[in-house]
């Protein structure tokens, strides 16, 4: 780049650049959109294959590969260098008029950082030993019209980041990777439940009642059918007619939507997996969610410790140890212990008299709670201050009040309480499980007192769903 | 009073002694199909010598009685089994639809059929309400649909259909994989419902105070993606379009769409013939599929010809030398081809010709290339002809299959184009692309040549499972309310 384009702002770059481009188009000489170039060789093959050269090695073979641009050096007239990106890797491109076989000049004038190119070279080590390609030719396969942002000041802004993601990922070197993990861990879940013969399947993402968890919903509306639908807030009940159906063993990874605001932890629309084992209780599943989560960090990693940013690189860091078996809290002991009070018996959780203890509980505390303050959320918001805060290791937390779960079967031995477990990982919920209600007396009661507690004003209670709770009485088998 | 079939079961359930509903676990050992696989080879005598014990759970459908013997069978996700009870009242007791956990001895009966002898049983979860009968099936359509439950329950070879289902995706992943593709998951709530031609859903978000559309595509992020540095990327994902629904067409389906860096339309078509082979080989493990009334033979190689090429072989018109306007419509008037305002160039007649007379007739898999440009917004144009744009379509047995281009990276060429679709739009034509500002910004960085392509999965899952309607292999399709 002359000196002069250095000093102009990005604006004025992106006119004088588009004005350029625009004339090639026109006068194709070249075109600055050609349509195909040939790559035999990717970057990170290319470094794997021909990284061990020796400094100042120079192969008579011919390779041709593409990428971006990101750094152009002149060093005097015959002689220019480039920085070659893609696929998270970099090699340079060491251009002399010597070897190139169109005008040198004329190849070179045209390129600009950010550029797309395609070369067509050798593979060698410059004298100081850094792996290159001199090319005998470089072509222009996409220009890029804009300043780059530069590497030096980086791409910070979160905002700009995520609207240009683009950008994030051709600036900031470990997004890239961040998204390879995602792919690789989504693969591990997958591979891990079909080895279990689960089956994968689709279920509605739009549905005429928005039931299944606790949020709230949104609402769109079919035209030709004249319906108003729900985007799903999960896709439990359906998994479990599924169930019903004869499906034993069912998984869904998928898109879930949750009308809500957003934080650090929390999108409108998010991936869950959810899988149902018919036979099974939430003991085996607490078992198979153990070993597919720590094997799957073993298996990425090569370990079971990582370290955790939860505000940012430059923030605290936290050491979460995945090594099994993970520990597991009984949610009323723990508080009892911690707030150095004796709850009422698990059979009166849900009564008047409860709710009175917790308020008093929650103002002595400070613990806030906005209304409505039933019990189900009263107790929640102690948990998420006094028990949740602790977990950042995986921890599981069990012996939830039934209250707090209509679609959860009653705990075998102890009355008011049922079969649930969470685990929270740098005190964060990753996973939400429970042996399943199948009584559909039951489930249809439990249903009428969520939406009882709607009435009242909470807002994300659910509705009865009829087709699930008919469903129910042509028998779930205990899943 | 006489009680009905339901409340009968009703009864017995409160005379029970413990609740089935209490039960939480039971630790099967076995399956249906294991239990076949392993154990058909043997004769009665063998099996009686090995005493093989095996833990089962499933759901009974027939229970008949012969003297002291009951024979029921039991049906679980894999198959069913027969059980053999001697002597049990209880037993006789259960309900058809019952679910129940048995532990019992793998035998044979005097006619050779394998079974398990029940040693022991408990009841898991009772079955309410009376299944349908057997012998009168449970075909009606909405019917099925609406409690699809009971339809895999009474016609368990749909449930083949969903397994299918799942193989085939699981294929396509590692196909991909091996091809070292990464798979991204984009945006379903988008600001433009863009990368295709359809209306949308559109939606409110409370705290944000702005409307979004349900995406109509996945092109316009994946795109931006390899504007990002991803040079193979993909995504299986759930697609809206606020249509009306027939045998054809959900209100929400899947598709692929997978993009490749430096490549073309002419590598995506051989991508997407290599992805139909992989999958007659791995799944089907035959080449011929009867489908849509039609024997297909998915054998290499398929068929490639020109949009104008087959027109001119099915109605006889060649569109290659044929330039001028009013003679275009003037064909079109005397094939009874009716347009809209919007149709009227050269492009759209050619594209209603081939809907209208050859379409329907590609039975056998056919390649269609070189669509007009008017139809094509997001595709490169050719090199030597800039009506025409470097794209193709799969056809078989009639309906499209797949699409790809290779994709334009223009970004000026691609604002042209686009308020050209606007422009479109004015004339009558509803289902256009919209216009993407971000996308156009994201172009103005560099996007790399590239390929893409895009294949209906639940169109695909039809195809090798032979069904002709949509609904069959979607797990909960789309019904209208019950009122209307």
């Amino acid at each position: 780049m002359s000196a002069h384009e250095e000093s102009l702002n990005p604006n004025q770059y992106f006119e004088i650049r588009s004005e350029k481009i625009l004339k090639l188009r026109e006068s194709k000489n070249p075109n600055p959109y050609p349509h195909k170039f040939h790559v035999d060789i990717s970057i990170p093959v290319f470094i794997q294959k021909y990284g061990s050269l020796q400094p100042g090695e120079h192969l008579t073979e011919v390779v041709n590969l593409a990428g971006r641009i990101h750094n152009k050096r002149a060093s005097g007239a015959k002689l220019r260098f480039y920085d070659l990106h893609g696929e998270g890797v970099k090699i340079q491109i060491m251009a002399q008029a010597q070897d190139s076989e169109r005008d040198f000049a004329e190849v070179h004038d045209l390129l600009r950082r950010g550029d797309i190119v395609g070369v067509r070279g050798c593979p060698g080590k410059s004298k100081r030993g850094e792996l290159s390609i001199f090319p005998k030719d470089l072509v222009l396969l996409s220009p890029c019209l804009h300043m780059l942002p530069k590497a030096h000041y980086g791409f910070k802004d979160q905002e700009s980041r995520y609207r240009q993601r683009y950008l994030d990922l051709i600036i900031n070197n470990n997004v890239r990777e961040k998204f390879i993990t995602r792919a690789k861990i989504v693969n591990y879940v997958r591979k891990f439940l079909d080895n279990l013969g689960f089956l994968e399947v689709e279920t509605p993402m739009m549905n005429m009642i928005a039931g299944g968890a606790t949020a709230k919903p949104f609402v769109t509306h079919h035209n030709d059918l004249k319906l108003d639908l729900f985007m799903r807030v999960a896709p439990e009940l359906y998994l479990k007619m599924l169930v019903v159906g004869g499906l034993d063993r069912v998984y869904e990874i998928g898109r879930q939507f949750r009308n809500e605001s957003i934080d650090l932890t929390h999108n409108p629309e998010f991936t869950t997996v959810e899988f149902y084992m018919a036979y099974a209780d939430m003991y085996d599943l607490m078992d198979i969610t153990e070993n597919m989560i720590s094997t799957m960090v073993k298996h990425i990693t090569g370990g079971y410790k990582i370290t955790y940013h939860p505000h940012g690189p430059e923030g605290e860091a936290y050491e979460i140890d995945f090594t099994p078996p993970f520990r597991r809290i009984n949610m009323i002991e723990r508080l009892e212990e911690k707030l150095g009070v004796k709850f009422p018996p698990p059979s009166e959780l849900h009564s008047d008299e409860t709710n009175k203890f917790l308020k008093e509980l929650c103002e002595k505390n400070q613990v806030e709670c906005s209304p409505p303050r039933t019990n189900a959320r009263l107790l929640d918001k102690l948990v998420g201050d006094f028990i949740e805060v602790e977990c950042v290791s995986p921890t599981f937390i069990i012996g939830h009040p039934q209250m707090m779960s209509p679609l959860a079967k009653s705990h075998r031995d102890i009355n008011g309480l049922c079969e649930r477990f969470e685990l929270f990982v740098a005190t964060k919920e990753v996973c939400n499980a429970y042996t399943e209600l199948n009584d559909p007396f039951d489930q249809r009661e439990r249903f009428e007192e969520q939406a009882r507690q709607k009435a009242q004003g909470d807002e994300e209670a659910q509705l009865i769903d009829e087709t699930f709770c008919t469903s129910l009485e042509y028998g779930l088998p205990p899943t | 009073m006489e009680l009905s079939l339901e409340e009968l079961r009703r009864k017995k359930l409160t005379n029970l002694s413990q609740s089935p509903f209490q039960q939480t676990k039971f630790s099967i050992t076995s399956s249906a199909e294991k239990i076949i696989n392993l154990f058909s080879q043997f004769n009665k005598e063998e099996l009686a010598t090995k005493k093989q014990k095996v833990n089962i759970a499933g759901r009974i459908l027939r229970i008949r009685s012969f003297g002291n013997l009951t024979f029921s069978n039991l049906v679980d996700q894999t198959g069913t089994i027969q059980l053999k009870v001697s002597k049990n009242k209880e037993f006789m007791g259960l309900d058809i639809g019952d679910i129940i956990g048995i532990k019992g001895t793998i035998c044979k009966t005097d006619k050779g059929e394998l079974s398990v002898e029940v040693e022991e049983f408990v009841l898991l979860s009772k079955c309410l309400k009376p299944l349908p009968d057997i012998h009168y099936g449970f075909n009606d359509t909405e019917e099925r649909f609406r409690k699809r439950y009971l339809d895999f329950i009474i016609n368990s070879e749909n449930k083949k259909i969903l397994i299918t289902r799942h193989k085939i995706i699981q294929s396509i992943r590692q196909f991909l994989e091996q091809k070292e593709f990464i798979e991204i998951e984009t945006p379903v709530l988008v600001s433009e419902a863009s990368g295709a031609q359809a209306k949308p859903f559109i939606t409110h978000h409370n705290k944000l105070h702005r409307n979004f559309y349900l995406r109509i595509a996945t092109e316009i992020p994946l795109k931006t993606l390899l504007v990002g540095g991803f040079e193979k990327v993909y995504e299986i994902g759930r697609i809206f379009r606020n249509e009306g629904i027939d045998a054809r067409h959900n209100p929400e389906f899947t598709t692929i769409e997978v993009y490749q860096a430096y490549e073309n339309s002419e590598y995506m078509m051989n991508l997407t013939e290599e992805v139909f082979h992989y999958l007659s080989k791995k799944i089907l493990k035959k080449e011929e599929i009867e489908f849509n009334s039609h024997v297909i033979s998915l054998k290499n190689p398929f068929r490639k010809l020109s949009m104008i090429e087959a027109v001119k072989e099915h109605t006889g018109i060649d569109f290659s030398h044929i330039n001028n306007l009013d003679k275009v419509l003037e064909l079109a008037k005397k094939h009874n081809l009716k347009l809209e305002k919007f149709q009227k160039t050269i492009g759209h007649v050619i594209l209603a010709f081939f809907e209208e007379f050859v379409e329907k007739k590609l039975v056998q898999p056919t390649f269609i290339y070189d669509y007009p440009i008017e139809v094509s917004p997001l595709a490169k144009s050719k090199l030597d002809n800039k009506n025409i744009a470097d794209r193709f379509e799969l056809y078989i047995g009639g309906l499209e299959f797949a699409n790809g281009y290779s994709e334009l990276n223009d970004p000026i060429e691609q604002k042209k184009r686009l308020e050209e679709q606007t422009k479109q739009k004015e004339l009558g034509n509803e289902e256009i692309a919209s216009f993407d500002k971000e996308f156009l910004e994201a172009l103005e960085y560099g996007m790399p040549p590239a390929g893409g392509l895009g294949i209906g999965i639940d169109r695909l899952i039809m195809l090798f499972t032979g069904q002709n309607s949509i609904k069959e292999v979607i797990a909960f399709p789309q019904l209208k309310s019950k009122e209307s």
